[in-house]
């Protein structure tokens, strides 16, 4: 790339030589420009948000909103009957938070098993809650909802789970391969000198679990929780399938109903998109490094 | 700590990488205590994975409606599936969109992980651009999309620019595919680009400061020593990358509006979706996930067979 820009014949003291200077210029201006382009989507989701719906049709995409039309966002706010988008952020964060819980309980017991304990079938299970990762989870679709189906619940209309936010979390407190392989990792790092002290003050396992790993591994914690919130906010399939009206809705699945209902309606939808999206972008710009960190370790994503 | 990518890569590493600290000697009650904190796992396990995947196989061989009994009727869900016209289109779809991301998204992401490797000030905030796709949902990324390619959106004005007529892009049968996919490419490449620069970073400098010494150029350093050191990290992103895209839904159904998408975009999973959940019929869905099981699996096996040709483990 270096060879194909031209310094400008400009004499300056050189600190560094105009050849690097020059490279590394050009290395700047092409981070800069494509990460510009690839911000474009959210640029465009923000001018469009603040647009009149006129002004969408009429303007060029590329200019600037002729006013701050914030009033896209409150008509977006309360643009269904009967429930406003505030209560599928209270579903979401609801469903996202329990789950998160349920990982981080039922995957940190899990991993101190295979970290610390030596038990038999200890390699084999192991390998088995490996595998389950490159299962698609499509395909206990139907067995699952047949399961919860039969789940009698008397809160419900359908007297059974489906219809509630049930079977969004409930699993999540039985174990799942991404937390409980990355915990184990990080358990197997604990110097088990500590565990060997605790145990000879008389400590038992369950004791040394919570006093000396838990308190040791908050990084860890951390990396599980933080992507469990994640998947669980941004699912759509699940929710599709179990949440049956519209004041149990998600963000996710609130959106793609919006969608339906309100075609054309560009700058109310684009706020709603927006909108949506700020607790995850909050999340990431606080906590990048554990998100960075989950990935490089298991390669998961979305 | 031993990355995902390192237990994966290599079949028959996972036994071996299990922890065997001898500590005094086992203790008998340790297999007591194991089974309590496996106790949430192992039920999970039985009822929410391996249970159902033998129950889908069994209800794939009834018809089922959920109101009357389910009905044996063998392997006919299997066969009705093969002469459906909609389930053929969902699994080509499906092939063609995972043909496709896949090594395009994968080589995208090698060059920009090449280029953010930098140490150069300010870079981390230059990767956050970057990897800010990655914590977006999917659903709100397919309506900023379906925007950009609606027949008044951003792409149409910016192709007017070089003079080229506007685009039906979703709503054309040739283009919607292709349009989903470059879309899909843009939402998944942070992931890749963050395994990639983890690779890129485990790469010692003495290797290019020789190769420098040697005279090798900057393409054939990068040839001969990045590519091969990283193929690790390419293999395990490939796995991941095939199954995550066998399993393509949320912006078909987004970007399908009114959540029915044609035959040019409906994919096995939004098969399966309607199949199951919209018209109840519980033994085609699960046939047809039965399907798409087998699909992964022997595409990953193949994939896993290919490595010994071409990656390279330390």
């Amino acid at each position: 790339m270096d060879r194909t820009i031209s310094a400008p014949d400009v004499r300056r003291p050189a600190r560094w030589p105009r050849r690097k200077l020059v490279r590394r210029a050009g290395l700047y201006v092409a981070l800069l420009a494509g990460g510009l382009a690839m911000m474009i989507p959210f640029l465009w989701m923000l001018t469009t948000s603040l647009k009149t719906r006129a002004e969408v049709f009429s303007s060029s995409p590329f200019s600037f909103p002729s006013g701050l039309h914030w009033d896209n966002y409150s008509k977006m706010w309360f643009a269904l009957p009967g429930v406003t988008f505030g209560t599928f952020f209270e579903n979401s964060l609801v469903i996202a938070s329990l789950a998160t819980i349920g990982q981080l309980v039922s995957c940190s017991m899990a991993a101190y098993a295979f970290a610390v304990l030596d038990f038999p079938f200890k390699r084999s299970l192991f390998a088995l809650i490996l595998a389950t990762l490159i299962i698609p989870f499509q395909v206990v679709l139907v067995p699952n909802f047949i399961l919860y189906r039969s789940i009698p619940w008397p809160f419900s209309d359908s007297g059974n789970w489906i219809g509630t936010n049930l079977p969004l979390w409930v699993w999540a407190f039985f174990g799942g391969a991404f937390g409980t392989f990355l915990l184990r990792q990080f358990f197997l790092t604990i110097p088990s000198e500590l565990a060997d002290a605790a145990r000879v003050d008389g400590a038992n396992p369950w004791q040394i679990f919570l006093r000396v790993y838990i308190p040791l591994s908050r990084p860890a914690l951390a990396t599980v929780a933080i992507f469990q919130f994640m998947w669980s906010w941004n699912d759509l399939l699940d929710p599709l399938i179990y949440l049956r009206d519209l004041p149990s809705y998600t963000t996710t699945v609130g959106l793609a109903f919006f969608q339906g209902q309100f075609v054309g309606k560009w700058p109310e939808m684009m706020a709603g998109a927006l909108v949506s999206l700020i607790p995850m972008v909050i999340l990431f710009v606080v906590a990048q490094k554990y998100f960075v960190r989950g990935i490089t370790l298991s390669g998961l994503k979305g | 700590m031993t990355s995902l990518a390192r237990l994966l890569g290599r079949p028959g590493r996972v036994s071996s990488a299990g922890p065997t600290r001898s500590r005094g000697g086992p203790r008998a009650s340790e297999p007591l205590w194991a089974l309590l904190f496996l106790a949430p796992t192992i039920i999970g396990l039985a009822v929410l994975s391996a249970g159902p995947i033998l129950a889908a196989f069994g209800i794939s061989l009834t018809t089922w409606d959920l109101l009357t009994p389910p009905q044996f009727v063998g392997f006919d869900n299997y066969v009705q599936l093969l002469g459906d016209d909609r389930f053929l289109k969902a699994l080509r779809n499906t092939t063609f969109y995972t043909v496709v991301s896949v090594p395009i998204g994968l080589t995208l992401a090698l060059g920009l992980a090449a280029a953010l490797n930098q140490q150069i000030r300010g870079i981390a905030w230059i990767r956050t651009a970057y990897f800010l796709p990655l914590v977006t949902s999917m659903t709100a990324i397919a309506l900023v999309w379906l925007w950009i390619y609606s027949p008044t959106g951003l792409l149409n004005h910016a192709l007017a620019i070089f003079g080229i007529p506007p685009q039906r892009w979703v709503a054309d049968q040739t283009l919607a595919m292709p349009s989903i996919i470059a879309m899909s490419i843009w939402q998944g490449l942070p992931a890749n680009v963050i395994i990639f620069l983890a690779g890129l970073q485990a790469i010692p400098v003495e290797y290019y400061e020789a190769a420098s010494v040697d005279g090798a150029g900057r393409w054939s350093r990068f040839r001969k020593i990045t590519l091969p050191l990283l193929t690790p990290s390419i293999f395990f992103t490939g796995v991941l990358a095939l199954i995550g895209a066998f399993q393509v839904f949320d912006q078909v159904y987004v970007m399908a509006n009114p959540g029915k998408p044609s035959e040019a975009t409906i994919t096995l999973v939004y098969y399966i979706y309607e199949a199951g959940f919209r018209n109840f019929k519980m033994g085609r869905a699960s046939a047809a996930s039965g399907i798409l099981f087998l699909i992964v699996a022997v595409a990953t096996i193949l994939y896993f067979r290919s490595q010994n040709r071409w990656v390279h483990y330390q």
